[in-house]
Formats: structure tokens, C-alpha cells, sequence
């Protein structure tokens, strides 16, 4: 097993969330859930981060920052699109300004549905996204000996 | 001997050929030729006298002596012409008062009867000096051939005096040879005085408005030390009866009340020259001139004949409580109010100016503690402050001309604009400021001396301490500028002058050789100093420290001119701007109003606490106070009051 | 034997344990943290962990320079805890460890990123703040022993925190700075809520920033060991003691991590040169004069 699982950092990115889904995000990490036994950190840097929570939908504005934000992140990466905003546009799907999913911008390996998303949802969702994290990380290290 | 006779003799000869021939490529070739015939003859009187433990030499001639004094009148006659010329008063009253006092030495009846039989000497100290004036000092007169060049180019407006600036230079090199040779009091004052003449002329080449002021506070500032000087030439005539340097510090040592006078004048003096709060003003309007007189003025000549002069007498110090102290304290005050100041500049001249101040303080405090740990630790700092501040000098000056500032803040990136030039830089300040190179093991050195019980001492400590945070922060915050890598930047370092690379060369060379063989040179030159003066090897800090310092040099060193110039595997990104860049590299990202903005960050340069309208006045005030008290104190001693 | 080989034995044996006895400590912190905060905290071994995790990452970076700059960190960390543990000199520990911070804040500086460069002007602020303290400790450190080497508290009859109570208090103040702890926490920190978070390490990624998380670790063995031999004696009890007083220290810096809000620098670097000021020179005075 790669240590990539054992201490998933996540950033936290909203889009254009009601801050619903935020709330519930930050709600993980306190005492009634605490995500740090996980080893889950909240970095606030994508250089340090290796799961990409996106909360809200992608717009015209905040698209190239969800690229930017996620093309820095260093491989292996995850996302995990955290609630219906951020996996489909939700109610604002035909907003003049929205654009979609977060799936428009960036490529996503775990959608997490809800309005607002449960934390208990989330932490499902962060460790499903550790299973995916662990098959990148493999073949990462294999293209990392192969380049040796 | 023929030797000392041949480096005094030769710089003079080499002046006045440079005098009189106003050609650019003879000049080139007399300079370059005669800076390296000096060069090599100073390592050859090194190693001749490797290891000294002192040399007399029997050297005494009216002539000389009444050259001495024609010479002496000359430079006050040149003084009050200046004083004329320019109408500055207060020039003009201190040449008087000079001019009176030579004339009362020379012919007021008291020298009658004292005659110095041993006219000039060498020993272990003169060795090190002479290393420091003939290399490092040669090494900026070839190196000014090049930046001259650029000089006239960016200042049209200046009238061309190139073969009177060689000449000049050269002249201070002769007078400097003299007054780490002289034992002779009366020559070294004369010698004394031609540097303090020499620096004036040199600070006021380019006859500005501002370059004029700057060299006649120059002048009235090292004139008050000079009549100091010629106040103890006198007393030490009329009462001691001699004017051997040699034969005033052995009986000052047995008895310190007789010296007291003339000592707390010489250490005026020397405290002047040497740049001390509040005479230091001088050195900081001296950047006006051209940087190669910077360099010189800092590293191997003016300033040092002051600290020279400082540790020459420490022996005398360590049995005055009064000149002690009030050396000590001078000293610590201006080591940390000069460091603290340099926090607030962004003038890289005057960072350097300040920086040069402060280590000045450092030396003259360590002279006046005036034990064999002090005065080891002296001479180191002397040493690898004169290799590593005129190297920064020669950098910052060959960057001026190329960046077209001098400022820190446009330093950025000079990594890569000036990719050598920016490592060299590097080394001069790591060589200033971080262990394990050679100043702040002499630094250490500085601590491990005053850890004895002693007031002035604890003050001392106190003032070290915080002087030496404020070192770390404008030193570090300058390298950092120098390291900063972004994009690819168009390397401009190609039209430097070859004579400019090779100073700077000389000097990376000193700096490296100076911190890899600091425990070999701690035995082979400082250590026999002490051991003659002191009767004490006294190494303040074990060679085993010493060697550990040295292997942490060398490692650093490669890695600096080493590691750093190779690639790296790693994949290159962009930096972090919060997901909205335009142009990572350049450091451009998208604001609120859809418009480019670029991210840039300046230094903090602390004004409103560390800034010179704060800490000048305070600093200026505290130290005059305590050489008021200390003369206060040495005069009163004269009429019987014992304190 | 000699001085040198000691030495290295030293450096070699601190760049073994001190990552362990760091990482232990780095854990325990994080799961105290955690109690107090009422949660149940990482595992024990979580610092570990995220330092595996992190070599196993891509190699990326944005200069060519910065992994360098952070590798010599690390070393001359682990030679600076080398001379001290293996008895040398406190004075050469003392430079070597700022020679250390230099290379970290050059790392910083090195990528000219806002936010890396804004830790690294604070970063220096730091060494100004804390440096006159250390300085003082050195000499207090002679001054009670005769010697510079902390080998020399061996051959002392009791712990030489009774002649130098004064710098063991300003050194427990400037430990907080030093171990990059709330309120003093400025140019990087720990904890997710901070105004500017990892500041000077915002550019570091994947190798280099576990470089930096180990020189971290081994840092705060050091700087506990500072606190430790205040206590140590040639009696072997003494060992334990000071094993114990910094295992209590740095419950204490835990509790004051959690319970103050970061300052101003203005607020650090008065507060810090002033308890230096007073507790060094007022020591310094009491074991002249007495």
C-alpha cells in the first residue's frame, strides 16, 4: 500500500457554492467528525495538497482557476466534486454565467451528490478518492523507476 | 629592509610617472604593471617574515625627519588653500590649529634631544597589514582602470583627472606601507596625514556640489584627529621623551597613568579615522566618489591605518581602565546603532558603508578590551572584512554600471542578469555576516574575549547581541534579493572589464583561501603577534573549530559556484498565485477588475524603528559623551586626580 | 579519541535518532492538539506518514535552486544538533543552525513568489527577534561552566539552571519562536487558520518539502536539548530529569499553541528583545557580580 492514502491533504476550492457545502466541508474537520484521524489536513495550497475538494458549480469567471489550481497540484491528484453544484451545475445548471459541473473545467474521480452535502457524505466520498489516489500513485511510481 | 624601503619607495615612484603621463593605455600599463610588482613584493615580505616575532630597524636621519615635517606643513598649506578656495571656516580653523601645533613640534624646542634609533619595523601584524594593502589594495587600483573607463562614459559632465585619481591612489598606498612600518611616531603621523589629505582629494573628484561638502567633512573630521595626534606627538616629546611607538607602548604598559594623555588622544585619533560614531558621517558622504575609492577607503586603506593604529595600542588599553572604556564603548555603540541603521537602507553603498562601520566598531571595541583573545580576533576581522567588503564594493559597483542602480530592490534577479557577479556578491556577504565563514568566527572569537568580569565589558555584550540580530537581518534580506530566480532572464554580464573580473577574482580567492586556511594563518601570522606582544599564543577559539569551519566553507563554497549552476531533474512549474495568473513568469496575475497587476515584493527596510532620523542623533550623542568623559577623566588624571 | 571523530559520530548518530525521537514528538503533538480541541486526533505515526507520502510524490519545482537551498538546511541541522549532542561546541551549534535558517530563507526567497517571500521576510524577523537571546545563552553557558562545550555540565555538581535561571527563562520565551509555535508562528505555520498559512514553505512540494518537515523534527530535538542541559549533571538522574522537563516544555509550547492567536511581528520582535535584554543582562550581572 503507498503512503499517498494514509495522509490525504486536501484544498478546499468553493466555486460558486452557496456556502452550503463549505460549511459542511469545514464541518468535517470539527470534534463531531474530525477528519484528522485520517490524516486528512486541510493545506489551503495546492503545491501541498493531494485531493482537490470543489464545492459549487464552474462559471465563466472561476474556470481558469479551477484549472490553474488543479494543474498545480502535484501528481498524484484527486477530486472530488463536493455536492449537486459542483457535479452537475444543480439548480444554477442554466444560469447565464454557469458553465456546469466541475467536471467542465477539470477531470473528476469522485462526484459526492447532496444539498448541502453531508460531512459524513464527504469523508465517503475523500475515501473513495484515496482508492484512486492509490492506483495514480502506483503507476507514478512505475513511470518513476521505468524513468530511472 | 631593503624590501620595506622598496614598497614605501615604489607606490611613490609609480604616483608620479601616473602624474605626469596622461596617456589611457600607458596608464593601463603602468597601473597594471606596478599594482601587480606591489602585489607580489608585499606576499614576498610576507613570507620572508612569516612567523615574526618583531624586526627593529636602526633607520634615523634629520633628513628624514625634516621631510617629516616639510611634508606635514605641506598637507595643512594644501588644507588651507582647499579651506580658501571653497571658504569653509571650520577647515580653515583646524588647519591653523594643525599648523600651529606642527609648527610647535618642529620648532618649539620638543624634540630636542629625542631621536628614534629604530626608525622602522616589521612584525606579525605590519605582515598581515602589508598582505591586506599590497594585494587587496593593488587589486582595486587595476580594477578602477576598467570602471574609470565606464565612469567618464555615464558622466560626461565630469572633467577627466584620471592620471591625478592613479596617482592619488598609489600615493595612499605608499603613506599606508609607511604606517604599518613606521615606528618612528613622527613619520607615521606624517604618513597619517597624508592618507587623511589623500581620501579628501580622492572623495572630492568629481567636484560636485555634494562630492565638495562630503570631502571637507572628510577633512574636518580627520583634522580633529590629527591635531589629537599631533597633541600626543608632543606630549609624548615633552614628557616621555621619546617618539619611538615601540618604546611609548612598553612604558605605557608599566605605567598607564603616564600614557594616559596621550593614549586617549591617539585612540581620538584613531577613532576618527576609523569612521566611529560621531565622527562616522564621513565615511557615509564618501560614497559620493567613484566605487573603486569606496573600496579602497573601506577595506585596505584610511579606515584600517585607524584600527591599525587601535590594535597597535591594545597592549596599553589592557592596562588603562579609563582609555578601555571609553574605547570599549564607542566601539559597541557604533557596532550596534551602525547595524541597526543598515536596516533601514536601501543604498547598497550604504548598507556597505554602515555594515563597514559597525565591523569597525567591532575591531576598535576588541582593541580596547585589549586581551591576546581580543586582538587575535581583531586582526581576523580586519582581514576578512578588508577581502569581503571590497569585493562587494567592486561588485556593487561593476552591477551599478550595468543595471543602472545601486539601489538593493533593483537587484532582483541578478542571479541570473549577472549570473558570476551575483555568486561573488554571495560570497562577500556570507563571508560578512554567517558562520562558518572567516567574520563571524572572528566574531565568535570577539565573544569568547570579553567573558570575563568587567562593566564595560557586559555593556559590551549586551550591544554585541542585538548588533549582531540587526547584522543577520540586512545581510540576509539582501542575499535573498540576489537569489531570486524567475523566467529566463537575458544574461548582460558579458560587457564587464576583464580588469574588473580579475580584482574581483583576487578577492574571491583571498575570501576563499581566507576562510579554508583560517586555522593555518591563525598559527603562521596572528598567533606570533600575540606571542610577542602578549607573551601569550592566545587563539581564541581551538583549531579543531577552526578546521570544523573550514570543511563547512568549503562545502558551502561548492555549492554556491557548484551545485547551484546545474539543472535539476525535477519537472519545472509555476508558482502559487492564488489560480489567477496571466503571466507566471512574470509574476503577473488577473485582479478584480479583470486588468494585469504584477506581485511584487520589497524588502522591509523598517524606517520608522531603525531609521537614521531616529538612531543618527541618539548614537552621535551617546558616544561624544563618553569621549568627553573619557578625555575629561584622562586630563584630570594629569593633575594628580587618580580615578 | 579525537575531537573531530566524536564529532562525527555525533552528526551520524543525531541524523539517525533525531528524525525518530522528532517525528514521535511531531505525532504527540498532534494528537494532544487534537485532545485539546476535543477530537481524537492522527495516529502516532502520522508525521511519518506524510513525510513517506511526500518523497513519494513528483518531482517538481520551481527553480532549479530551491532543492538545493533546502538540502543544505537540512545538513547543516543535522550538524549543528551533531556538535551539540555529541558534546562540542554550544557557540559553532548556535552558528551553524542560523547558518541553517539562512539557507531555508534563501529556498524561499529563491522562487520570488509573493507568498514564499512574504514567509521569508517574517522568517528573518524571527532570527532577529530570537538571535540576542541565543546569543546570551552561549554566554550564559560559559559563564556558568568555564567552557563552551556542553560536554562540560558533566563535570558539574548541580544543574547549571541555578546560576543561569535568567537565560532559561528567556530561552523557554524565544522557544516558541523557535519551534514555529502560535503566537509567534508568523512565517509558517501549523494550523489551517492562520492568515498566511504555509508561507515560506508555499512553493516547496514533494522531496523538498519532506526535507523540510525532517529538518523540523530535528530542529525541535535540538532546541528541547537547549532546554535540557540546564538540568543535566554528572549524576546520570539528572539525564532523566531533563528528559522530563522537556517532555513538560513542550507540553507547555502545545498549550501555548492552542491557546494564543498569532501577533504582530512589532509585538514579537519588542517582547522578545526586551525579556532578552532584561533576563540576559540581569543574569548576566548576578553571576559577575557574585
Amino acid at each position: 500500500m503507498s503512503f499517498a492514502t494514509k495522509s490525504p491533504w486536501v484544498i478546499h476550492y468553493d466555486g460558486s457554492s452557496c456556502n452550503g457545502c463549505d460549511i459542511e466541508v469545514l464541518a468535517a474537520l470539527t470534534p463531531a467528525y474530525d477528519v484528522e484521524r485520517f490524516g486528512i489536513i486541510n493545506t489551503g495550497n495546492p503545491k501541498h495538497a493531494d485531493i482537490f475538494l470543489v464545492t459549487g458549480s464552474v462559471n465563466e469567471r472561476n474556470i481558469d482557476v479551477v484549472k490553474e489550481i488543479y494543474d498545480q497540484m502535484v501528481e498524484p491528484k484527486v477530486v472530488v466534486a463536493c455536492g449537486t453544484c459542483a457535479c452537475s451545475g444543480g439548480v444554477f445548471h442554466d444560469c447565464y454565467n454557469v458553465i456546469g459541473g466541475v467536471d467542465k473545467a477539470i477531470p473528476v474521480d469522485v462526484y459526492v451528490p447532496g444539498c448541502a452535502v453531508r460531512p459524513e457524505a464527504i469523508i465517503d466520498a475523500v475515501v473513495q478518492g484515496l482508492a484512486v489516489l492509490e492506483e495514480k500513485s502506483k503507476v507514478l511510481q512505475e513511470r518513476k523507476k521505468e524513468g530511472k | 629592509m631593503e624590501l620595506i624601503g622598496f614598497l614605501i619607495c615604489f607606490p611613490l615612484i609609480v604616483a608620479l610617472l601616473l602624474f605626469v603621463i596622461n596617456n589611457n593605455v600607458a596608464r593601463k600599463i603602468i597601473t597594471i604593471v606596478g599594482g601587480i610588482v606591489i602585489g607580489v613584493a608585499s606576499c614576498v615580505l610576507c613570507v620572508t617574515y612569516l612567523g615574526t616575532s618583531g624586526v627593529y630597524f636602526n633607520i634615523s636621519s634629520e633628513i628624514l625627519d625634516g621631510i617629516a615635517i616639510t611634508i606635514d606643513l605641506a598637507i595643512t598649506a594644501v588644507v588651507i588653500g582647499f579651506g580658501l578656495k571653497y571658504k569653509n571656516v571650520l577647515a580653515l580653523v583646524l588647519a591653523a590649529i594643525q599648523l600651529v601645533l606642527t609648527l610647535v613640534f618642529a620648532f618649539g624646542g620638543v624634540t630636542e634631544g629625542v631621536e628614534v634609533q629604530q626608525g622602522l619595523y616589521v612584525d606579525s601584524l605590519s605582515v598581515l597589514m602589508t598582505f591586506i594593502i599590497g594585494v587587496i589594495g593593488s587589486g582595486i587600483c587595476i580594477y578602477a582602470l576598467g570602471y574609470m573607463d565606464d565612469h567618464h562614459e555615464h558622466h560626461t559632465d565630469i572633467k577627466d583627472r584620471r592620471s591625478f585619481f592613479f596617482g592619488i591612489m598609489f600615493l595612499f598606498l605608499s603613506a599606508m606601507f609607511l604606517i604599518v612600518f613606521a615606528n618612528n611616531m613622527d613619520w607615521l603621523f606624517t604618513a597619517w596625514e597624508v592618507t587623511t589629505l589623500c581620501s579628501f582629494l580622492l572623495i572630492g573628484y568629481d567636484q560636485t556640489e555634494i562630492a565638495i561638502a562630503n570631502s571637507f567633512r572628510q577633512i574636518i573630521m580627520n583634522m580633529v584627529g590629527g591635531i589629537a595626534f599631533a597633541v600626543a606627538l608632543i606630549y609624548c616629546a615633552a614628557f616621555l621623551g621619546t617618539l619611538s611607538l615601540n618604546q611609548f607602548i612598553a612604558i605605557g604598559q608599566f605605567y598607564s597613568g603616564l600614557v594616559l594623555v596621550p593614549l586617549v588622544c591617539l585612540s581620538l585619533a584613531g577613532m576618527t579615522k576609523a569612521a566611529q560614531m560621531p565622527f562616522h558621517s564621513w565615511l557615509l558622504g564618501a560614497m559620493v566618489a567613484p566605487t573603486p575609492t569606496s573600496a579602497l577607503l573601506h577595506s585596505s586603506t584610511m579606515v584600517k591605518a585607524g584600527v591599525f593604529l587601535l590594535v597597535k595600542l591594545a597592549p596599553l588599553y589592557a592596562a588603562s581602565f579609563v582609555a578601555s572604556t571609553m574605547v570599549i564603548l564607542v566601539g559597541g555603540v557604533t557596532f550596534c546603532l551602525c547595524s541597526f541603521l543598515a536596516i533601514s537602507q536601501t543604498n547598497a553603498k550604504r548598507v556597505l558603508a554602515y555594515s563597514t562601520i559597525a565591523n569597525l566598531g567591532l575591531i576598535v571595541a576588541c582593541a580596547g578590551i585589549g586581551t591576546a583573545e581580543a586582538v587575535w580576533a581583531a586582526c581576523f576581522l580586519i582581514m576578512f572584512h578588508a577581502a569581503a567588503k571590497s569585493l562587494l564594493f567592486l561588485c556593487v559597483g561593476t552591477a551599478e554600471h550595468h543595471i543602472g542602480s545601486r539601489d538593493i530592490e533593483d537587484m532582483d534577479l541578478l542571479f541570473e542578469r549577472m549570473p558570476k557577479l551575483a555568486r561573488f556578491m554571495m560570497l562577500g556577504i556570507m563571508v560578512m555576516f554567517i558562520a562558518p565563514f572567516g567574520m563571524l568566527i572572528a566574531k565568535w572569537g570577539v565573544l569568547v574575549s570579553i567573558l570575563y568580569a568587567s562593566l564595560p565589558n557586559i555593556i559590551f555584550l549586551a550591544l554585541l547581541a542585538f548588533g549582531s540580530a540587526a547584522t543577520f537581518m540586512f545581510w540576509a534580506k539582501w542575499l535573498g534579493k540576489l537569489s531570486g530566480i524567475a523566467g529566463t532572464q537575458k544574461d548582460i554580464e558579458w560587457a564587464c572589464h576583464p580588469s574588473e573580473w580579475f580584482a574581483q577574482g583576487i578577492m574571491v580567492v583571498l575570501c576563499v583561501l581566507g576562510c579554508v586556511l583560517m586555522p593555518l594563518v591563525s598559527d603562521a601570522v596572528v598567533c606570533p603577534y600575540l606571542y610577542s606582544t602578549f607573551g601569550t599564543y592566545g587563539a581564541a577559539i581551538s583549531s579543531d573549530n577552526l578546521w570544523i569551519a573550514a570543511i563547512c566553507s568549503v562545502f558551502i563554497i561548492v555549492v554556491l559556484f557548484g551545485a547551484l549552476n546545474k539543472g535539476t531533474k525535477a519537472k519545472k512549474v509555476d508558482i502559487y498565485l492564488s489560480g489567477v495568473s496571466v503571466d507566471n513568469a512574470e509574476r503577473m496575475f488577473r485582479n478584480s477588475l479583470t486588468g494585469s497587476t504584477e506581485a511584487t515584493a520589497r524588502n522591509w527596510y523598517m524606517d520608522n524603528w531603525f531609521g537614521e532620523s531616529r538612531l543618527t542623533m541618539p548614537g552621535n550623542v551617546v558616544s561624544t559623551a563618553i569621549i568627553v568623559l573619557g578625555f575629561a577623566m584622562a586630563i584630570l588624571g594629569m593633575f594628580g586626580f587618580v580615578l | 579519541m579525537s575531537t573531530a571523530l566524536i564529532t562525527i559520530i555525533g552528526i551520524i548518530a543525531f541524523a539517525v535518532l533525531a528524525p525518530v525521537l522528532g517525528c514521535l514528538l511531531a505525532g504527540l503533538d498532534r494528537i494532544i492538539t487534537a485532545k485539546m480541541q476535543g477530537r481524537v486526533g492522527p495516529p502516532l505515526l502520522q508525521p511519518y506518514y506524510d513525510v513517506r507520502k511526500l518523497i513519494e510524490k513528483d518531482n517538481v519545482s520551481v527553480n532549479s535552486t530551491e532543492g538545493v537551498y533546502i538540502t543544505c538546511a537540512l545538513v547543516f541541522t543535522i550538524i549543528a544538533g551533531g556538535i551539540f549532542f555529541s558534546g562540542g561546541n554550544f557557540l559553532l551549534c548556535v552558528f551553524v543552525i542560523t547558518l541553517s535558517a539562512l539557507f531555508f530563507i534563501m529556498a524561499a526567497y529563491s522562487t520570488r513568489s509573493p507568498y514564499a517571500e512574504l514567509g521569508a521576510h517574517r522568517e528573518i524577523v524571527q532570527v532577529m527577534a530570537y538571535e540576542p537571546m541565543v546569543l546570551f545563552l552561549c554566554v550564559g553557558f560559559y559563564l556558568a561552566t568555564g567552557s563552551f562545550n556542553t560536554s562540560s555540565v558533566f563535570y558539574m555538581n548541580q544543574p547549571i539552571l541555578f546560576a543561569t535561571w535568567g537565560f532559561f527563562i528567556g530561552l523557554v520565551f524565544v522557544l516558541t519562536i523557535k519551534l514555529r509555535k502560535s503566537p509567534f508562528d508568523l512565517s509558517y505555520s501549523h494550523h489551517a487558520h492562520q492568515e498566511l498559512v504555509k508561507g515560506i514553505t508555499t512553493e516547496m512540494s514533494g522531496k523538498t518539502l519532506a526535507k523540510v518537515e525532517v529538518m523540523h523534527w530535528c530542529e525541535n530535538v535540538l532546541f528541547l536539548g537547549w532546554c535540557g542541559i540546564f538540568f543535566v549533571t554528572g549524576n546520570w538522574v539528572s539525564l532523566i530529569v531533563a528528559v522530563l522537563v522537556c517532555v513538560v516544555l513542550y507540553l507547555f509550547e502545545i498549550f501555548i499553541d492552542n491557546n494564543f492567536a498569532r501577533v504582530k511581528w512589532q509585538v514579537m520582535l519588542k517582547s522578545a528583545w526586551a525579556v532578552a535584554l532584561v533576563a540576559g543582562v540581569i543574569n548576566t550581572l548576578v553571576l559577575i557580580m557574585l
